[in-house]
C-alpha cells in the first residue's frame, strides 16, 4: 500500500515532535507498531504525540486507554483518527 | 574527619585543553555513545557528556549517585515558562527533563542502575553539599560513590543576576580508603575565594598537583595530597612539573 500525504504529514510530525535522531520517514513502516517493538517509542512520547495531534488538528484524545493503544497502534491507525477526527 | 580518597574521575569541557589528559573530553559536542539513541534524543551536550563519564566510572552500573547543579536545565523551564504564559499545552517530554535528576533518571534507565540517586541544588554551596553527602553515604558502610556536578550558562534572561557560568562537568568516584597511588582530599577551614565553586574550578583543581578549592558559603577549602599522574599512567602536565621540582 502507497504511502497517502497524510501518513507522510504524520512521519514528519512525528519525527519533529519527538525529536526523533537519525530517523528519516521512510523509517518508519506504516505497518510497524509505533510503540516499544517497531519504532520504539515510550510513554513520554505517547503525551508528546497526544499533545502534537491536539496543536495540529484540534484533536483531543478520551483518557481511554484501550482506543488509545488503538489508535496508535501503528501510523495507518493514526492516519484514520487524524481523517475521522481532524478539526473542520 | 573521615577521610576521602579519589579513585577516578572524568571531566567534560569546552573550554580547557588538556590534550594529553585521557580523563578531560574537550570536545564541542560529547558523543552520548553509553547510552541507546532512543533515550540520547532527549539529553543536552552536557546530559550526554554526564551520561558517558557515568558508563565510564561505573561500568556495572551499582554505583550510588549524586549530582549537583546550581542552576539545572534553565533553558527548559524557562521555555515552560513562555509556555504558560501563552495559554499553551507542556510538553510533556520537555518537563520531564527540566527537573533536577533528568540526567542521572535517563543514565538509570539506559543503565538499569537501580540505587540510590541524589539530586543537590545548594545555591552556590554545591561542591560542599556534595563531598558532605558523600561522607554521610559512606559512614553508612558504602564502599564507593560517584558524585557528579555539571552546569552551563544561564537563559539570556537570567544571565544579569547570576555569576557567569561556563558549560562543564566532572564526575568522582570516592572512597573513605586508600588504594595505591590514589590522591587523598584534604578538608582545611576557611572561606578561600569569593566566587563559589564551579565544574570548570573542580576540573582545574583536578587536573593540579595539590591545589586548594574553596568554597565561601560552606567557609572549607579541599587539597589533592598525591600526585594527579599516579592515578593514570599517561597522564598529563604534571610528569614534567614532578621532574622540575623534584618531588616524588
Amino acid at each position: 500500500m502507497a504511502t497517502t500525504a497524510l501518513e507522510q504529514e504524520l512521519k514528519e510530525m512525528i519525527i519533529d515532535a519527538l525529536e526523533l535522531e537519525d530517523v528519516t520517514p521512510e523509517d518508519i513502516d506504516p505497518d510497524e507498531p509505533l510503540f516499544v517493538e517497531g519504532l520504539g517509542l515510550d510513554s513520554i512520547d505517547a503525551l508528546e504525540l497526544g499533545l502534537a495531534l491536539q496543536k495540529r488538528y484540534g484533536i483531543t484524545l478520551e483518557s481511554d486507554a484501550e482506543s488509545s493503544r488503538q489508535h496508535f497502534a501503528n501510523l495507518r491507525s493514526l492516519a484514520a483518527l487524524v481523517e475521522a477526527r481532524r478539526a473542520q | 574527619m573521615m577521610d576521602l580518597y579519589l579513585q577516578d574521575w572524568r571531566a567534560w569541557t569546552p573550554h580547557r585543553d588538556a590534550p594529553s589528559e585521557p580523563r578531560l573530553d574537550s570536545s564541542v559536542k560529547p558523543s552520548g555513545a553509553g547510552v541507546p539513541a532512543m533515550l540520547r534524543r532527549r539529553l543536552n551536550l552536557i546530559g550526554r557528556a554526564i551520561c558517558d563519564m557515568l558508563v565510564t566510572l561505573d561500568p556495572e552500573s551499582n554505583s550510588l549517585l549524586l549530582h549537583a547543579s546550581r542552576h539545572g536545565d534553565g533553558d527548559r523551564t524557562l521555555e515552560m515558562l513562555y509556555t504558560l504564559n501563552e495559554g499553551d499545552p507542556l510538553s510533556p517530554a520537555r518537563f520531564g527533563l527540566s527537573v533536577h535528576n533528568a540526567i542521572i533518571g535517563v543514565h538509570s534507565i539506559a543503565s538499569g542502575n537501580r540505587r540510590s540517586q541524589q539530586a543537590i541544588a545548594a545555591s552556590g554551596g554545591e561542591w560542599a553539599a556534595l563531598l558532605m553527602e558523600s561522607r554521610g553515604y559512606l559512614a553508612d558502610g558504602e564502599r564507593e560513590i560517584i558524585v557528579v556536578f555539571g552546569d552551563q550558562p544561564v537563559p539570556a534572561r537570567f544571565a544579569d543576576y547570576v555569576p557567569s557560568t561556563q558549560s562543564a562537568a566532572v564526575a568522582l568516584r570516592l572512597s573513605a580508603h586508600p588504594t595505591p597511588g590514589v590522591r587523598r582530599i584534604v578538608e582545611h577551614p576557611g572561606a578561600g575565594a569569593p566566587e563559589p565553586v564551579q565544574p570548570l574550578d573542580v576540573i582545574d583543581w583536578l587536573l593540579q598537583d595539590e591545589a586548594l578549592l574553596a568554597c565561601p558559603i560552606a567557609r572549607r577549602q579541599w587539597q589533592l595530597e598525591g600526585e594527579s599522574s599516579l592515578q593514570a599512567s599517561n597522564a598529563c602536565k604534571t610528569g614534567a612539573r614532578r621532574a622540575e621540582s623534584g618531588h616524588n
